[in-house]
């Protein structure tokens, strides 16, 4: 019998070529290429012609395609059409403030969630139970960019306590640029990520081996611990990844309004000024990314849960 | 087992209440472009007006009433083909009797789950932008590999049960079976699911809107008029709060909404079981 992890790597394989190939269709289908969307209004139409064949793009789409995925193993992202410099340099220079700031609303908001989702679910339907759960049902119904745009309005524009955007300088240098930045991000993951822990809590409390475990006189804290927390923790995890897609949503919203020089600004200048290999490039690299996080919160479940074959 | 009581204080809120935090950016949305409102263009961020004037000098009022079009015209059509796409996917993996047809259906869409939605939305952006057509489809492509799952595992729960077996054995016809018990079943999760995809689709459209990826920067769109007015929040804030206003009152409505009919379906199910 194949491993539960075996099985699971050979499924990101797969994603990983499936996603390859969509990348590449997705930007080369795009209407206009990037000569004509460069140079139509400055040259005539033989020179477009020239710039074409200089850039490889009157090869047939196959073989742009063995090209483009040949250089892409070997570390080549191409070349961006508007700065001339390599892809990978882009990369290189806007992955670290969206890694920082991604870390950083991590560290806040799993312990919170996991803090909250144990106290909710423990006191299923209890007052307190009813109150976070209103909290932060309400606070998942207002869009990151709103509560940013508010904050920033207040303890920047009003009380003039925090910076509210970025002035350059490192973001690890000076914590306090992130307060504004993580606060906004912190808000929608908790209430998705604590709603899933409690439900999970939940569930592995009626559990027949916890009860069991009750029975046997396992104290309260012990049972929590050991055999609560790691079943509650599976909807949590999963969720976690998934909600990798919220966050990274909210990391647009906030790098663009706080300027901050990372991923997300990249990624929409790049699709602004139609610089084709940049946002191809970045966007292979954050789906690697998104499928790297799943692939590790599928095994850690296996980790924490083991079963023996893939969940479907 | 014990009846699982709602959860919070919230969802003792009025389901009138409820409703018309939906109701009213809904209204604004779908008549607000009938009402024949004289607006001449004025000074940026004047007080002129119902609600004053933005950053280009435009009634604030004026936009409020055309922006929601877009805002929840956008969300609502995307779920609506992510449903008709997704859906008939998921019932036809669910309802097949050949295993290779249900993996062939459902596996790609495993491939396609992990995308970050923003992505695929950027990179449709690029060549279609300010099209509202192009994003909607895209938001809709996004959702399809949740919903075929959703509806696919929904359709076998109920199809797997003893009630399938028990018609099946008093010869109900195929239809009787499928339509009359499978569907309705499938219908209380569904209702549930389109709840809180619409208030995601919601963030999603307006997110792209905010970020200019999406329609033009001019457009009346709330969410592109939170993000142009937001430097003068603190001249003329109207500008800023009633199109968040609008979207928040939606999608807290919704969300009201759609908790409630997820403890209605999950008795549903208990029932059907």
């Amino acid at each position: 019998m194949r491993s539960y992890a075996a099985q699971r790597a050979v499924l990101a394989i797969v994603q990983l070529a499936v996603l390859s190939v969509l990348v590449f269709v997705l930007t080369t289908l795009l209407p206009g290429d990037a000569a004509e969307m460069r140079f139509t209004e400055t040259l005539a139409p033989e020179q477009v012609e020239r710039m074409r064949a200089q850039l490889g793009l009157d090869q047939p789409a196959l073989e742009r395609f063995t090209q483009w995925l040949g250089n892409v193993l070997t570390g080549d992202l191409g070349t961006s059409l508007i700065s001339g410099g390599p892809v990978t340099d882009i990369v290189r220079n806007s992955v670290g403030a969206t890694v920082v700031l991604t870390l950083a609303t991590l560290a806040v908001v799993v312990p919170l969630a996991v803090a909250l989702g144990i106290v909710m679910g423990t006191r299923e339907n209890g007052r307190l139970d009813r109150a976070i759960t209103s909290v932060t049902l309400a606070l998942s119904a207002i869009p990151d960019f709103v509560i940013a745009v508010l904050l920033v309005a207040v303890f920047s524009l009003k009380l003039g306590w925090l910076p509210a955007t970025w002035i350059g300088g490192d973001l690890l240098a000076s914590p306090v640029l992130l307060v504004l930045p993580v606060a906004v991000l912190f808000g929608r993951t908790v209430c998705l990520l604590s709603r899933q822990v409690r439900a999970g809590t939940i569930t592995a409390l009626q559990a027949e081996y916890v009860v069991q475990a009750r029975r046997l006189g396992v104290p309260r804290r012990r049972l929590l611990v050991r055999h609560v927390l790691p079943n509650a923790a599976v909807p949590g995890v999963q969720e976690l990844a998934r909600t990798g897609d919220t966050l990274l949503g909210g990391v647009l919203v906030v790098e663009a309004i706080f300027a901050i020089p990372g991923f997300a600004t990249a990624l929409v200048d790049g699709v602004e000024t139609r610089d084709v290999p940049v946002v191809q490039g970045l966007t292979l690299v954050l789906a690697v990314a998104a499928l790297v996080i799943n692939l590790g919160a599928d095994l850690l479940c296996n980790r924490l849960v083991p079963r023996t074959e893939l969940l479907r | 087992m014990t009846s699982r009581a709602r959860s919070g204080v919230l969802a003792r809120v009025p389901l009138a209440v409820s409703a018309a935090l939906v109701l009213v950016p809904l209204l604004v949305a779908v008549l607000g472009p009938l009402v024949p409102l004289d607006a001449r263009p004025g000074l940026p961020y004047n007080a002129q007006g119902a609600l004053g004037t933005d950053g280009l000098g435009r009634d604030v009022l004026q936009l409020l009433l055309t922006g929601g079009r877009t805002a929840l015209g956008m969300a609502f059509g995307a779920v609506l083909v992510a449903y008709l796409a997704g859906g008939l996917i998921g019932l036809t993996a669910a309802s097949t009797r050949h295993r290779w047809l249900d993996e062939a259906l459902i596996r790609p869409l495993d491939v396609l789950l992990p995308l970050p939605s923003l992505l695929v939305i950027s990179v449709v952006a690029v060549g279609w932008r300010a099209s509202a057509f192009a994003i909607t489809l895209a938001v809709a492509m996004v959702n399809v590999p949740t919903v075929a799952r959703l509806v696919r595992a929904a359709a076998l729960d109920a199809a797997s049960g003893p009630v399938v077996e028990a018609l099946r054995m008093q010869r109900e016809s195929w239809f009787g079976i499928h339509l009359g018990y499978v569907g309705r079943a499938v219908l209380g999760p569904v209702a549930a699911d389109i709840g809180t995809r619409i208030t995601l689709a919601v963030f999603l459209v307006a997110s792209v809107n905010f970020l200019g990826l999406g329609l033009s920067p001019t457009a009346p769109d709330w969410a592109v008029s939170v993000s142009r007015n937001r430097e003068g929040l603190l001249l003329q804030p109207w500008a800023v709060i009633a199109p968040a206003l609008m979207l928040v009152s939606f999608t807290l409505g919704f969300n009201l909404l759609a908790d409630r009919l997820v403890h209605h379906s999950r008795r549903l199910v208990e029932v059907a079981r």
